[in-house]
């Protein structure tokens, strides 16, 4: 005959059925080894980042956080980068233009020429400070500020956020809100944009003001799998100016480039975004999925798509694959080049970050426990590729003129080989990223 | 844990005894021997690599929770705690969560179920035959027995000099529900851990059919059983006087004893089987039905579990 | 290859956002995971972010050289990343 855990029904029965799961509840978690128990987390890493024959970054971080008796929880981040190299100003390469003259016309090619770099390094120093604090049962505040500097830059902001448990912390609400004000220095003095380099403004600091929302939803769906949902918005006021890059001038007859402009972007920026995200336990792997759509008043509009695989080893060792791929419309002021003579717009960067931007990323991270030491080692290495979406890849669309790869030439020259000059070659970007994460 | 390591109290590791894996009809059975008896794990797969890397993992919860709570072991925190002399102990988070339930099964049974009549072996030899110790020296070695005797405040427990703690009838039934959670949260095939007898399953097999599992016969062990029950999901252990009694006065007394009287329990069944959510809870439930002494049935009824009853 | 996003990547993108919140706001009790069945979610790696150093690194990175921000968090700093 079957028996089966049958339904309680004397109270001592049941007593003692709370009473065993709860001993057996409070042990110790079934993984490998005990995850946090201590009430100190210490996070550090190390990032080298190298871009071919671009810039590299040095930038170790260091974090750490003690949970206090009372349930409070207080964190410290300190960052320190490095940052040298070449940066690519945004000006076309102008190298030797092979004009053949022939009875029925010119053909151009602009030589591949180098792609004009300045060389620049800079050191920035970065404190974060979080407190977290629990309200009530199944509620929790956060505040954090967070100072930066560099040599050009200075940031100072702070933001708050609660979250809330609901249906047996099935669900998670967070809500935050956050506030920078941002001063920019640029190195020689403040550029007039659209100018010709020489021009300064008055004023040698620029505020840069932001103010960000998010809204956040996360969801344990059944015992393996869980999504998340988030939405954030954020609006910026100030100098938003990259103050070293140029715009190139090119001449509509010999369609070389004849000289540059300062960049000049807008005063305004207005952000959105929204993200989804699925964590999924297979029987030992998980499986990590992630879209998130952006756009902004710039018309800049994004999509990121992210996977991750962590599959379990032994003895608490993981290998985790990683791809991402991003792909971006330009903004509506991104231009390769603008054309000598003719009105100039309104604003103009051709700094590629603003173009039809496409990066993709391929990495693997290995994560183990280092011997005899408590906590867990990871090994990042990643490759990333970024290119310019060929602007004339052939749509056919005309309609959508100057969203069609989102490359346009100001103006009404028709000098072809322009356009489908990037300005920037594909970069290629490898980093590798060492981490020790250690709880007691 | 009852019996012995067979290396008394020594600090030396043995090296692990092996486990042997077997193919059941359409499962696979690993077993070791571990907490001085014979375990066994059976896994509801074809897959012998996932079998023996569960049954691995049982068997390392079996030895971690063996090595943490034996009488047997020195430098474990009961070695520490039996060795106090009246001092202070500060315990771990899992032995405080093990006193912490230990204390409230104490108060529930109105004291018949006290981790601190352990001593009493000391006057007690059941080997089947008929010695029982004087009243004198019952009445002395009560003196150290007693939970109420002992301070209780979590983190810190403080015994009286010459008392002990023994956790003999909640070790295994732990380490079958350690083992169990553990496979559970490992794998979606069913598991049936069992621990000399004391037994868990997380659900039923493939197909969604129950696990079979035999109740051993006290006259006939090991030859006959006694009876076979078939479990879908939960815990089930077994209290009783299968190996280890004195015959006195015609009468056959069992070695559970009880700590208010410090003689065995009169009228009490052979062996009570009891079916619960774990086998913690099922272990508990059968050693106090024994303890209710003839007034076994009318407990286990009145708690309304599934049981079994071999007189 | 060019990327279209505004005809049909946005459909995508509110067809997923759709699903997630069915999920999250939909019936409670069918999908109920009860205690003793949170020993999986319990584990570290069972978050939206599961590595602090790698997202802090990865939103380093990105925002500087991108043209997009966000997605998770809020507060944080700026930079004059180049």
């Amino acid at each position: 005959m079957q028996l089966d855990a049958a339904a309680p029904r004397g109270q001592l029965r049941r007593r003692l059925g709370a009473a065993a799961c709860a001993l057996l509840a409070a042990g110790l978690p079934s993984a490998a080894r005990a995850e946090a128990t201590g009430d100190w987390q210490l996070d550090g890493s190390l990032l080298l980042y190298g871009e071919r024959d671009r810039a590299s970054v040095f930038e170790p971080v260091a974090r750490i956080s003690r949970l206090f008796d009372n349930g409070h929880r207080l964190s410290g981040e300190f960052a320190y980068d490095a940052i040298s190299g070449a940066s690519p100003t945004g000006a076309l390469p102008s190298g030797q233009v092979q004009t053949t003259t022939t009875p029925s016309g010119n053909t151009v090619t602009i030589a591949a020429g180098a792609v004009p770099t300045v060389l620049f390094r800079d050191d920035r120093y970065a404190a974060d400070l979080e407190w977290q604090a629990p309200l009530a049962r199944t509620a929790r505040a956060t505040i954090t500020g967070h100072f930066s500097s560099e040599k050009d830059y200075l940031s100072r902001g702070g933001s708050a956020s609660i979250a809330l448990d609901m249906f047996q912390r099935l669900l998670t609400v967070t809500a935050g809100a956050g506030v920078n004000a941002d001063e920019v220095m640029p190195v020689g003095g403040t550029r007039v944009g659209l100018g010709d380099g020489t021009q300064m403004l008055a004023t040698g600091t620029n505020p840069k003001d932001v103010t960000s929302g998010m809204l956040g939803v996360t969801r344990v769906i059944t015992r393996r799998w869980l999504v998340g949902l988030t939405g954030s918005f954020e609006s910026e006021r100030g100098y938003l100016t990259e103050p070293y890059k140029v715009v190139s001038l090119v001449d509509p007859v010999t369609q070389e480039v004849s000289g540059q402009l300062t960049e000049k972007r807008p005063d305004t920026r207005e952000r959105k975004s929204l993200q989804v995200s699925s964590v999924y336990h297979l029987s030992e792997d998980i499986l990590y999925l992630s879209y998130r759509a952006y756009r902004d008043d710039w018309r800049v509009e994004s999509s990121t798509g992210d996977v991750r695989y962590r599959f379990e080893l032994a003895d608490g060792r993981y290998l985790l694959p990683h791809v991402r791929y991003y792909a971006q419309h330009a903004a509506s002021f991104y231009v390769a080049g603008l054309v000598a003579g003719e009105p100039l717009p309104a604003y103009a960067s051709a700094d590629y970050r603003l173009g039809p931007l496409r990066t993709a990323t391929l990495g693997l991270t290995y994560g183990f426990h280092a011997g005899s030491l408590p906590g867990t080692v990871s090994l990042r290495g990643e490759y990333m590729r970024q290119w310019l979406a060929n602007p004339s890849g052939g749509d056919g669309e005309g309609g959508d003129d100057a969203r069609a790869g989102g490359v346009q030439l100001a103006g009404t020259a028709t000098a072809a080989a322009l356009t489908s000059v990037s300005g920037t070659p594909p970069l290629h970007i490898a980093t590798l990223l060492a981490g020790y994460s250690v709880n007691f | 844990m009852d019996g012995t390591a067979g290396h008394g109290a020594g600090n030396e590791t043995l090296p692990p005894a092996p486990i042997t894996l077997t193919r059941g009809e359409d499962f696979w059975c690993g077993r070791f021997r571990a907490m001085g008896g014979p375990c066994e794990v059976l896994v509801d797969t074809d897959d012998r690599a996932e079998a023996a890397g569960l049954v691995a993992c049982a068997e390392e919860e079996a030895r971690r929770v063996e090595a943490k709570f034996s009488r047997y072991r020195a430098g474990n925190i009961l070695h520490r705690i039996q060795h106090a002399m009246g001092a202070p102990v500060e315990v771990d988070e899992e032995t405080a969560n093990v006193l912490d339930y230990a204390a409230l099964t104490h108060e529930m049974s109105g004291g018949r179920f006290d981790i601190t009549s352990g001593v009493l072996r000391r006057v007690w030899t059941f080997d089947g035959g008929d010695r029982v110790p004087d009243d004198a020296a019952v009445h002395a070695t009560l003196a150290l027995v007693g939970w109420e005797k002992a301070t209780w405040r979590r983190p810190v427990l403080t015994l009286s000099a010459g008392m002990e703690i023994d956790l003999g009838g909640i070790g295994k039934e732990y380490a079958v529900d350690r083992a169990g959670a553990l496979l559970a949260a490992r794998t979606e095939c069913s598991v049936l851990v069992n621990f000399g007898g004391d037994l868990w399953a997380p659900g039923p097999r493939h197909g969604d059919r129950p696990w079979g599992v035999g109740i051993d016969d006290p006259e006939r062990t090991g030859e006959a059983v006694l009876d076979r029950v078939e479990l879908t999901r939960g815990g089930l252990a077994t209290s009783g006087d299968a190996r280890r009694f004195v015959r006195w006065q015609g009468k056959r007394l069992g070695h559970i004893l009880d700590p208010r009287t410090g003689w065995p329990v009169e009228g009490a069944p052979r062996a009570v089987t009891v079916v619960a959510g774990t086998c913690l809870e099922a272990g508990t439930l059968s050693t106090l039905a024994i303890l209710e002494g003839a007034g076994a049935e009318e407990f286990l009824r009145a708690q309304g579990v599934v049981y079994r009853i071999h007189s | 290859m060019t990327f279209r996003l505004r005809p049909s990547a946005r459909p995508i993108a509110l067809a997923l956002a759709l699903v997630a919140l069915s999920g999250l706001v939909g019936g409670c009790s069918a999908m109920h995971v009860q205690p003793w069945d949170r020993d999986l979610l319990a584990r570290d790696a069972m978050k939206i972010n599961p590595s602090l150093i790698e997202s802090g690194a990865d939103d380093h990175i990105y925002f500087s050289k991108e043209g997009s921000t966000g997605g998770h968090g809020v507060g944080g700093g700026g930079c004059g990343c180049n």
